[in-house]
């Protein structure tokens, strides 16, 4: 290839394409050019078709109208092959890895099929699969070892997934890496190095498109913004020329403030209390109250064990000792059946895989919990009610759909989150956990969401946020409490704290700890 | 790298997925890793009781006996395992087997009795490849389960083979035919004095089984086929022939089903069309006691060959034992399950934490 002799030329080039799926039109008119050694932010809330542009470059679905233009040359669609032939690498939200397969063949296998033009019946070079993923792999920080490379990646924990997508991309020799929400699950210090991972395939003239919610990030990397809404292109330019507040305007296309949304206080009466509460190598000594109408956020790197403190009040993974108790009465919780008796719902972080239902129905899904409340004579189940039920909740959560039969899987992420807080919701509980709320949420579900729980709040809910999203702690929480290797480190006021506070206290005893 | 003013200690930009692992390891790691040593240890374990209740059980014969008894089963087995590694299943390649047997012997019977047998296994392969990729391009094309395709062409091959073709037994098979069978490798005299002869064509299953290994492990259709099994959808996105890969999972099976039809041919030097159709559950049950899952994406050459052997052994040497052939299936069975609930609860212990 004659790389070096296309400096700053267009790379990728995309012409007025439109994709419909059915009756949606995903896509409409979409023009868009992509040079080598730029970075580009594609912005825009879900539902906007950025995953669906996203797809067409990656050759994975064919526009239905359009042109995509490679170094000149003109395709009405590419197929997965032709795009990665020419450079097109991309990490996929849900990361497209193999279960099935090692570390090294994950990384590295895609090389030489590409080379192969995709054909099959090839020998693997096995030694040259070993270098090229060393390379990669060390190259997204992940410490190579024997025992990494042959691990299968459904063994991995989801934050070295998520590297090691990041390893594939760079594996081969790119010229164009698709990140589509590639921090989601990666703490601080790991999204560190993968911005060192973007400046260097910068200087290599690579370009690279990162689809990202997290504004505060694309500021830091820098490049250009490409903002997008109900499947057009409506803004581009420099990002440093767009305020966050310019950038929610144009993604949603009204106005929304980055205002602190709790405005409320908590009441005196202690409505939870954890003491004691452990798990050997997880977390130890969690103690903690919460009081009636309070928003208690927890937080701290991914390995702090705040994920198996949440799952541990749910009773998914229970602790092995401490006490919990509820409005002064001890109870035990063994099981997630225990945590819901005692009226405690739990939003869990993955919804696709652990909380939704998603071939069906929305009215399906909301009313899961409530099924004992609608049978009536025999157990047959009240559908009338059940779905005047639904529509209420449809309706509290404020759901872009009035149509309670479409399944959940039509939904954008957002409005799903919010089917999913809302069948809890219809238990009435008076504990509320939320396990990363607004994980790959818009900007538009986001405020939805945030108006929910503040609203919860005030009618004498308690609420736990886990979330490492800082901004939306700080925007909603009374209390922060600060994880650290296992233990509550730092309990922060919500209204006087802001996001360094939090840092220092998620990264300031790891070094202590490693000293 | 920078460091974000945190000041890191220089190792702390890596992440230590190594760490996490390290707590799994010891005995239940290497079993979670290799199911195979399992079906391994139940093996031993029953070669061991029934040495210990019929010592005649430790002679050359028995083991002639299991690894002539095994080249058919193996075969199959083989396909099924590539077949179950990309994620699908077939039942239809004891009709394949049976059809191309039966019609192979009738055509050398009619046209060409001194047809070398070399000939006679290259169109059995190439008629089991025809039949088996007609049953991946359906299931690729229909987008419909592979159980259902494969039941339905399981009913077509086979009553095309009884409708069409012919119901009766050939007892006499042509020149070469009838004679391959018989050619014998090793032979062995027994305690009561009779000969035992490992015939020539059990070489074929170690050739096979190494041709199988080889491409499961060393080429790309390999590892397509593992990724199929894993995730389907993503094959296709990174880059995958998807279709390819179909064709080339029930072509191969196909072929080696019509191997193992020559061979069952040959072995018995009879052709009956009822054979062979109804014993696909038996393959199918000691490929996955050889630790395949029937779920797709996992599974090995070797396990399979075990799995094989296990079936085997439990049919031809628990008569041994003065245990009625009747039992057989209640053994097989149990071992089924048992291996079943094993892997199951492996797998549980073995989630990632997230």
């Amino acid at each position: 290839m004659t790389q070096n002799t296309q400096k700053n030329r267009c790379f990728l080039e995309l012409r007025n394409i439109h994709k419909r799926f059915g009756g949606v039109h995903a896509l409409r008119g979409v023009d868009l050019s992509l040079e080598a050694g730029e970075v580009y932010h594609l912005l825009g809330e879900n539902g906007c078709g950025k995953s669906t542009v996203i797809k067409i470059m990656a050759g994975a679905h064919p526009p239905s109208e359009g042109q995509i233009v490679l170094d000149g040359e003109v395709f009405n669609e590419l197929t997965p092959i032709q795009s990665l032939d020419f450079g097109i690498e991309t990490v996929y939200q849900d990361l497209s890895l193999i279960p099935n397969l090692s570390v090294m063949e994950n990384v590295a296998l895609g090389e030489q099929l590409v080379e192969g033009h995709g054909r099959l019946l090839r020998r693997i070079d096995r030694a040259r699969m070993q270098e090229t993923a060393t390379k990669a792999l060390s190259q997204v920080g992940l410490d190579v070892t024997s025992e990494l490379m042959s691990t299968i990646v459904s063994e991995l924990p989801l934050a070295t997934r998520q590297l090691v997508a990041i390893a594939r991309a760079i594996a081969c020799e790119a010229r164009l890496v698709i990140m589509d929400e590639p921090t989601t699950s990666l703490t601080r210090r790991e999204v560190e190095n993968l911005i060192d991972v973007v400046s260097r395939l910068r200087s290599q003239n690579v370009a690279v498109l990162f689809v990202t919610h997290k504004l505060e990030e694309c500021y830091r990397i820098g490049g250009h913004a490409i903002v997008f809404r109900d499947g057009q292109c409506v803004a581009q330019g420099p990002i440093e020329s767009y305020s966050r507040a310019d950038l929610a305007e144009l993604m949603t296309g009204r106005q929304i403030s980055e205002k602190r949304y709790r405005e409320g206080s908590p009441s005196e009466d202690t409505l939870m209390s954890l003491a004691n509460f452990s798990m050997p190598g997880r977390f130890h000594n969690v103690g903690f109250n919460l009081r009636k109408g309070e928003v208690l956020g927890i937080t701290g790197l991914s390995d702090s064990g705040r994920n198996e403190l949440a799952l541990a009040i749910a009773g998914i993974r229970p602790a092995a000792s401490g006490t919990i108790s509820i409005n002064d009465k001890n109870i035990r919780i063994a099981t997630a059946s225990d945590s819901i008796d005692a009226g405690i719902a739990y939003v869990p972080e993955d919804r696709l895989s652990e909380g939704l239902f998603l071939s069906k129905s929305i009215y399906q899904n909301e009313v899961a919990l409530i099924l004992r409340k609608l049978a009536g004579f025999m157990g047959i189940l009240d559908m009338k009610k059940g779905k005047e039920i639904a529509r209420e909740i449809s309706a509290d959560m404020r759901l872009n759909t009035a149509d309670i039969e479409l399944p959940v899987s039509s939904l954008s992420g957002g409005n799903q989150q919010r089917v999913l807080i809302g069948r809890w919701l219809s238990i009435n509980p008076e504990i509320l956990v939320l396990h990363g709320p607004t994980v790959g949420v818009d900007v538009g579900s986001k405020d939805a969401i945030y108006q929910t729980i503040q609203k919860m709040a005030e009618d004498g809910m308690g609420l736990i946020i886990v979330s490492d999203d800082l901004p939306e702690l700080l925007q909603n929480c009374d209390r922060i409490l600060v994880m650290n290797a296992g233990e509550v480190v730092s309990d922060l006021n919500g209204a006087s704290a802001s996001e360094d506070d939090i840092y220092q206290a998620m990264l300031g005893s790891v070094q202590e700890g490693a000293a | 790298m920078s460091s974000a003013g945190t000041s890191n200690k220089p190792a702390s930009g890596h992440v230590s997925a190594s760490g996490q692992l390290q707590q799994r390891r010891g005995l239940g790691d290497l079993i979670a890793k290799k199911p195979e040593l399992v079906t391994l240890g139940l093996l031993i374990a029953i070669c061991i009781a029934v040495a210990i209740a019929n010592p005649a059980f430790l002679q050359p014969s028995t083991l002639i006996d299991i690894g002539r008894a095994s080249v058919v089963t193996g075969l199959f087995a083989l396909g099924v395992f590539v077949i179950l590694a990309a994620g699908g299943i077939d039942v239809s390649f004891t009709a394949i087997a049976a059809l191309t047997m039966y019609s192979i012997t009738l055509l050398a019977i009619n046209h060409s009795p001194n047809m070398p047998i070399y000939v006679v296994f290259l169109i059995a392969v190439a008629g089991g490849i025809a039949l088996g990729v007609l049953n991946g391009f359906l299931v690729y094309t229909l987008r419909v389960p592979s159980l259902i395709v494969t039941i339905g062409t399981q009913y077509l091959f086979r009553g095309g083979l009884l409708a069409f073709v012919g119901t009766t037994w050939i007892m006499e098979l042509p020149g070469q035919m009838g004679t391959f069978g018989r050619i014998s490798l090793l032979e062995f005299e027994t305690a009561n004095g009779a000969t035992v002869s490992l015939p020539v064509y059990f070489l074929i299953l170690p050739a096979a089984a190494i041709l199988t290994w080889w491409i499961m492990r060393r080429t790309l259709m390999g590892r397509a086929i593992f990724s199929l099994g894993g995730s389907p959808d993503v094959t296709a996105r990174l880059g995958y022939n998807v279709k390819i890969v179909h064709l080339f999972v029930f072509g191969y099976a196909g072929a080696l089903a019509g191997l193992a039809g020559i061979v069952h041919v040959t072995a018995n030097r009879l052709a009956n069309p009822f054979d062979l159709v109804g014993t696909e559950i038996a393959v199918i049950a000691a490929v996955v006691l050889g630790g395949a899952r029937i779920t797709g994406g996992t599974g090995s050459v070797i396990g399979t060959m075990l799995g094989v052997l296990l079936v085997v052994v439990v049919d031809n040497v628990l008569v041994m034992v003065g245990i009625p052939s009747t039992w057989q299936r209640v053994f097989v069975g149990a071992f089924i399950l048992l291996a079943a609930a094993f892997f199951v609860t492996r797998q549980r212990k073995f989630k990632p934490a997230k």
